[in-house]
């Protein structure tokens, strides 16, 4: 217990302060948000962005970025409802087939950035394009809908009174967090996202790693998906759309850095809260949808900026309130 | 000396110092060059020659001291006022575009333009650039993507940007390093040339015979301070090098002799794609096997075949009898190899890191308990490599980018006593670290052999590499010279060999 009650002060504190602000904001201002119905909603609405958003961390955390779930979630979406719906497959057999339709997709993006040597911004921005169009292409651009009655319990369904989404989240969440902490695949995450170089010559394959970190982004869009279908018992080649750059911006709210090697999960939850309650208020308070786009391009702007001027700012501080107790970065011996 | 007086220098320099964190890297330098001389600068790795041309070339802000320029004080805020100024630089490391043509590179930041619409005015430049290639007998092709070149082309070019900027003095460091014979010989008779229409030129070069051939003056630094100045004519190679080692005072290296009969590692014919050439020799248990070169003469390299980073194109690996082959370093470490790279920074430490993950890091199955890693292992295993090496307790519980060179150096050795290497590879062990750290660094070595492990040690400390090693062997363009034991080697022999001078110059100290 000690342990944990450690483990959580020193990754999660700071964003955990950073949500508690905004919770104690929005309730102020926003009567109706503390109401048992609405933190539901809320709970119902950031599973998917948060359980996204693990596979997104681990990219980030290696020093990729994937641009690619909200697609991988919508070509879920409609692969299911078309399996289900025109094939005749049944929803056990649809998910199963699903899960490893996300663990290819994974694969092909992993495949493509680490032995195929391109930017792994630029494949999965190529795949997400290429994801997307493939959905229109089984629709013909159409929505699917009333895809299964069997669908609803796995998205409305409630255990002891609470949805059943909550549950996923946290099962999902530990094991994430656990695989980070105690496997040996979950170290050379953190160690090649921090020093290439060094990952390589300590005898870790580096491209094995980073493959596996989006096989693993692959598997956790295609888990949203299935959550996106139970929820709106529906499939459509447009689902999903800003799912990408919410997880994305939910990963580097809660501190992970671009560059790779800092971070945790657990984190990237309490960052998916902070987009999710934020787009929770607009939406209580009835802002129009392109001024909480705005809103939204704001709040990512700054969280990511933030994670660019720690440094600065980190030392501009130290230099204004004096006694730095961190000592300067030796600057490497000149050499001939 | 007191003739120099008399004739203004074109360029001087007076008084210099420069310091970086923990190292005084200038410390009163001075200097005279004149105008229609090829001024050579020598000194061991890291004496201070690059510094000093660097200050010279507007890249470091000199602490202390003044460069002027026909007697006048001038002071250069960036390389570009240098420039304007007169002083042109072929730099060690590229300062060329890969993807911009020849004339791109060559004209760079100093395109012609067309009068009325400042537009560039390519034809001119490519015609200039033309002529500076053929002043240099180049046969390259203006229009040529500089990447596509060899490395000795793009050497080239590098060459012929310096060159075309017309400028008084010419400073080149290490100018021929990638050239082939035939190149070289080219760029003494443009360096011939430009002395003629009295430019001056500043050579940097490990290679004492193309310096003899072409200076006129040599001026020695040794850490950082200023030896001597001589004319060429009438010194001897000999005189040159003992002046680079100077006198000193005999450093204490506690070395201790642990080797055993038997093979650890057996090299034979090894030749890589990345120039090592036909290498043989055998690291035997518990030996300090040095290697001693100078910079880019293939040491790094060796190393790197050895553990599995660069293709092996001709020759065996045997490792305690059997043969190898490793594809990567990941394969050398399983069977026991370790490296402790050149450079901590880049290739060694994980900053996101606190001390006892940088140390378990290369032998994570070693904490597993069933699929799950242990971190009280870990801990326990941390705790006790950091206070069996000495290392900052800090290192417990905060990153490792806090601590000194000389610690988060200890902690990289930890990792591979951690791991059980039989055969630790050390590229630079003490380099950028403090007297204490690096007496504590060979403890580590003796207590390390003294268990029968086997050292590759890479050092540009030649005291230290001599004094270390149980035997030493010259690598001079990816080849072993020689090997000799290391007490039975002078500094003196070995740089002479090292940098190419070769035994039969030598001169009876």
């Amino acid at each position: 217990m000690k342990q944990i009650t450690k483990y959580l002060r020193s990754t999660i504190a700071g964003p955990l302060f950073v949500l508690l602000i905004i919770i104690v904001i929005a309730a102020l201002t926003t009567s109706r948000f503390l109401l048992p119905q609405n933190l539901i909603n809320l709970a119902l609405e950031v599973a998917i962005v948060a359980i996204v958003a693990i596979g997104g961390t681990l990219v980030i955390l290696t020093g990729g970025i994937d641009l690619s779930p909200g697609s991988t979630v919508a070509l879920v979406t409609v692969c299911m409802a078309y399996l289900i719906q025109n094939m005749g497959v049944s929803l056990p057999v649809g998910i199963v087939l699903m899960l490893f339709l996300g663990l290819f997709l994974g694969f092909i993006n992993g495949i493509l950035s680490t032995y195929g040597k391109i930017p792994s911004f630029i494949v999965t921005l190529a795949t997400a394009n290429i994801f997307r169009g493939l959905a229109y292409a089984v629709t013909g651009g159409l929505t699917i809908f009333s895809v299964s009655p069997d669908l609803e319990p796995i998205f409305y369904g409630k255990l002891l009174g609470i949805p059943l989404p909550f549950y996923y989240v946290i099962v999902l969440y530990i094991a994430a967090a656990f695989f980070l902490r105690n496997t040996i695949p979950g170290r050379s995450i953190y160690a090649v996202g921090g020093n290439e170089s060094a990952a390589r010559l300590t005898g870790i394959s580096v491209n094995k790693t980073r493959l596996l970190a989006f096989v693993i982004a692959g598997l956790t869009a295609a888990i949203a998906g299935i959550l996106e279908i139970a929820w709106l018992n529906s499939g459509a080649p447009s689902f999903g759309a800003d799912l990408g750059l919410d997880s994305i911006a939910a990963a580097v709210i809660g501190g992970a850095s671009l560059a790779g090697g800092y971070g945790n999960v657990v984190a990237s939850l309490v960052g998916a809260l902070m987009v999710t309650i934020v787009q929770n208020v607009l939406n209580l308070n009835a802002v129009q949808a392109a001024w909480q786009d705005v809103a939204l391009g704001v709040v990512l702007a700054l969280a990511v900026g933030l994670d660019m001027w720690k440094g600065t700012l980190g030392g501009t501080i130290q230099r204004i309130f004096g006694r730095s107790n961190i000592p300067p970065d030796s600057t490497p011996v000149p050499k001939e | 000396m007191q003739l120099e007086v008399e004739k203004t220098a074109l360029w001087s320099v007076r008084g210099i110092c420069k310091s970086f964190p923990g190292v005084r890297a200038l410390d009163d330098v001075s200097l005279n060059i004149y105008g229609g001389e090829v001024h050579a600068l020598l000194g061991e790795n890291g004496s201070g020659k690059s510094t000093l041309a660097k200050c010279l070339a507007g890249v470091y802000f000199p602490d202390r001291g003044e460069i002027s320029y026909q007697g006048s004080p001038v002071v250069f805020h960036s390389p570009t006022e240098a420039r304007e100024k007169g002083i042109a630089t072929i730099y060690q490391e590229f300062s060329i575009v890969p993807t911009l043509t020849v004339a791109e590179n060559v004209f760079l930041g100093n395109y012609k333009t067309r009068k009325g619409t400042g537009s560039i005015d390519w034809r001119t430049t490519r015609a200039d650039t033309q002529k500076v290639l053929d002043e240099l007998c180049l046969e390259l092709d203006p229009d040529a993507v500089v990447k596509n070149l060899s490395v000795a082309e793009q050497q080239l070019v590098e060459i012929a940007k310096a060159v075309s900027m017309d400028s008084s003095l010419l400073i080149m460091d290490e100018p021929t390093a990638a050239l082939g014979l035939t190149e070289t010989k080219h760029l003494m008779e443009l360096i011939r040339r430009l002395t003629a229409q009295g430019k001056a030129i500043i050579y940097i070069s490990h290679r004492l015979d193309e310096v003899f051939e072409i200076a006129d003056r040599v001026t020695v630094i040794k850490d950082g301070r200023f030896v001597a100045t001589k004319p060429v004519k009438g010194l001897k190679m000999g005189d040159v090098v003992r002046m680079m080692i100077g006198f000193d005072i005999e450093q204490h290296y506690p070395k201790e002799v642990h080797l055993q009969e038997t093979p650890c590692l057996e090299v034979e014919n090894l030749c890589t794609e990345n120039g090592v050439n036909n290498v043989s020799f055998t690291i035997r248990v518990g030996e300090v096997f040095g290697l001693g070169g100078m910079l880019g003469s293939g040491r790094t390299e060796i190393a790197r075949a050895i553990y599995g980073m660069d293709r092996i194109t001709r020759g065996k690996i045997h490792l305690n009898g059997k043969e190898v082959n490793f594809r990567s370093p990941g394969e050398a470490i399983a069977l026991g190899i370790g490296l402790i790279p050149e450079n901590r920074k880049v290739d060694g430490s994980f900053f996101n890191f606190e001390g006892p993950k940088n140390i378990t890091i290369s032998s994570l199955k070693d904490i597993l308990q069933g699929p799950i890693l242990s971190l009280a292992a870990e801990e326990k295993v941390g705790t006790k490599y950091i206070k069996k090496m000495n290392i900052s307790p800090m290192a417990l519980e905060r990153s490792v980018q806090f601590l000194s060179g000389g610690n988060q150096q200890k902690v990289i050795i930890a990792r591979w006593l951690f791991s059980r290497a039989r055969l630790l590879i050390m590229d630079e062990p003490t380099q950028g670290i403090d007297i204490g750290a690096k007496l504590e660094v060979y403890r580590v070595i003796n207590e390390m052999t003294a268990d029968g492990i086997s050292v590759l040690l890479i050092s540009s400390d030649f005291p230290e590499l001599l004094a270390m090693s149980d035997r030493v062997a010259v690598v001079r363009d990816g080849e072993i010279l020689q090997v000799t034991e290391g007490k039975k080697m002078s500094e003196y022999e070995l740089i002479s060999i090292a940098s190419g001078v070769g035994l039969e110059n030598e001169v009876v100290a």
